[in-house]
């Protein structure tokens, strides 16, 4: 397990866990360095790890590569707030309003399905190739996760534990603050969790397809350009930046609610 | 939230929000057209026969790709979670690949592989082919000691080891990982078409784009959402048939929404 999932294990002992993985890994990319480089026939569209590691220092060095991860992350950043704030409040209004859930299901689970993607060519249409084309086709899909989760989690909360509210005399208000939601917690965590993965996969799609701008452009550029050594840079930079994301999000998570750090 | 009879209210918002649009809607507006004008373009697609073909170039990437993943997901999950030593070696390297999203392995395709359709469905395989490899290789590496034990005292043979005890208890993480690669599949198929203009629907849709045919766009956008709505169900059904077993009275059915989150989880604690 990696030390971000579990509690602080001694650095020697996570290095003994993982040797094999770690030898295994860097056997499989020396393999890649001497096939490329014994190779006969010159391969453009494969190069070797050292010289994607050289394209990257390049692109990191000449602030390009510095320009596309901040344009990615604030739009990542932003879709994803904005269809979290959305879902979390849709979650709680269609748990307490019986008949708004009656008036939306369908329609929630006739649209889930629609493939993210699909969005790109209408909202270029709707917004042309802008900002405004990335954050709009990340709101949809972002949303579901978090939604769904948040009508999960609420739907979750043991009988006993309402009870305990009606005898209390809470307010309907007052037991979603104190009893429902904190019991949700861990599980509308899951449905942020996969809504930001979901932002930035769909802000890397959509500056492939619609807005030219940021690491997703940086794929589609330097493919065209026939770099492929800085495109395999980037293309690690963007799994790198998924990783981070996630760690973040839980880093944030554990500091935000201690008393759920035994299941996050 | 799930497990209801479909209530067919539910589509009020849907159909208030169509029904507005067309009254309120600009006349031929290049950008939101109206939900007639999608019945136009619609017809204007099928005229023009591109639709049948471009429909089924996709499902048949969608089709085979999911085949060729879901069978060498199961193998290379056989593979990894039957030896520890081999999880332990190999974990480190499939997460990294993993993390990198799918769709960003296009372009790489596009450059390794060239242009065609083999490509494509390359590309496809390689995005989705992870939740199901992780899934069957959890389940194998959780398949009970005891189990075993149990095989081995009774004297089963090899083919019943597999029947009885081996596949019960991989079946049920194939399914979630399909469930979880066939609408990536959808996607990263959409993807591929999309920047390669290959034929597809993906390729229609951004051709209908480019022309600014904005009801094309539109209708295109309900044929793909019908795709995924339907390939969806498709899988609700088979996985309500395929695991029968298992929902003995007492158990909790892996539902739709849980599947997603279930699947995601557990990869993400592996």
């Amino acid at each position: 397990m990696p030390p971000s999932t579990g509690a602080a294990v001694p650095a020697r002992e996570w290095l003994r866990h993982h040797a094999p993985g770690l030898l295994t890994a860097a056997g499989l990319i020396g393999v890649w360095e001497t096939a490329v480089r014994l190779s006969s026939v010159r391969l453009d569209s494969l190069p070797p790890p050292s010289g994607i590691v050289l394209a990257g220092i390049e692109a990191v060095r000449s602030g390009q590569m510095a320009d596309d991860l901040t344009h990615t992350l604030t739009a990542t950043l932003a879709g994803w707030a904005a269809a979290s704030i959305a879902g979390i409040a849709a979650g709680i209004l269609l748990i307490q309003f019986e008949g708004l859930r009656r008036f939306s299901q369908a329609a929630i689970e006739l649209l889930r399905p629609l493939p993210p993607v699909a969005f790109v060519p209408v909202a270029v249409l709707a917004f042309g190739f802008s900002f405004a084309t990335e954050f709009s086709v990340m709101l949809l899909p972002c949303l579901w996760p978090v939604l769904i989760n948040t009508i999960g989690g609420l739907g979750q909360t043991p009988a006993r534990l309402l009870e305990v509210a009606r005898c209390c005399r809470f307010s309907r208000w007052r037991t979603l603050k104190k009893l429902t939601l904190p019991h949700a917690f861990p599980t509308i965590l899951v449905g942020l969790r996969l809504s930001l993965s979901m932002a930035l996969v769909l802000a890397v799609v959509t500056e492939m397809i619609g807005n030219p701008q940021g690491m997703g452009y940086a794929l589609i550029r330097e493919q065209q350009a026939l770099r492929s050594d800085t495109m395999f840079a980037y293309l690690f930079v963007i799994g790198l930046t998924g990783v981070a994301l996630n760690a973040a999000l839980r880093q944030a998570a554990r500091w935000l609610a201690p008393g759920w750090r035994h299941v996050l | 939230m799930r497990r209801m009879p479909f209530d067919w209210r539910g589509l009020v918002p849907i159909l208030g929000v169509l029904a507005l649009w067309q009254v309120l809607g600009p006349e031929r507006s290049p950008f939101l057209p109206r939900p007639t004008e999608w019945w136009t373009g619609a017809l204007s697609i099928i005229r023009k026969d591109d639709l049948a073909g471009a429909f089924l170039a996709s499902l048949e990437t969608i089709v085979s790709a999911m085949i060729f993943a879901t069978l060498a997901g199961t193998a290379g999950g056989l593979l990894i979670g039957g030896s520890a030593l081999a999880r332990r070696m190999l974990t480190p390297s499939l997460e990294f690949i993993r993390a990198i999203p799918a769709a960003a392995m296009v372009p790489i395709g596009v450059l390794l592989f060239g242009y065609d359709g083999r490509m494509k469905t390359a590309i496809v395989v390689i995005g989705i082919v992870w939740p199901i490899l992780l899934n069957v290789s959890a389940a194998v590496a959780r398949i009970h000691p005891v189990l075993m034990d149990v095989a081995a005292s009774l004297r089963m043979t090899r083919v019943a080891r597999v029947v009885k005890i081996l596949l019960p208890s991989i079946v049920p993480a194939i399914l979630l990982g399909v469930r979880v690669a066939l609408p990536l599949a959808v996607v990263i198929t959409l993807v591929v078409e999309m920047l390669t203009s290959i034929s597809g629907l993906g390729g229609l849709m951004i051709g209908a784009q480019r022309d600014y045919k904005a009801g094309q766009v539109f209708a295109l956008l309900v044929m793909v959402g019908a795709i995924g709505l339907g390939l969806n169900l498709l899988l609700a059904w088979l996985e309500a048939h395929l695991m029968r077993y298992r929902t003995a009275p007492g158990q909790i059915h892996i539902a739709a929404g849980d599947a997603m989150t279930g699947g995601l989880l557990e990869a993400d604690t592996e």
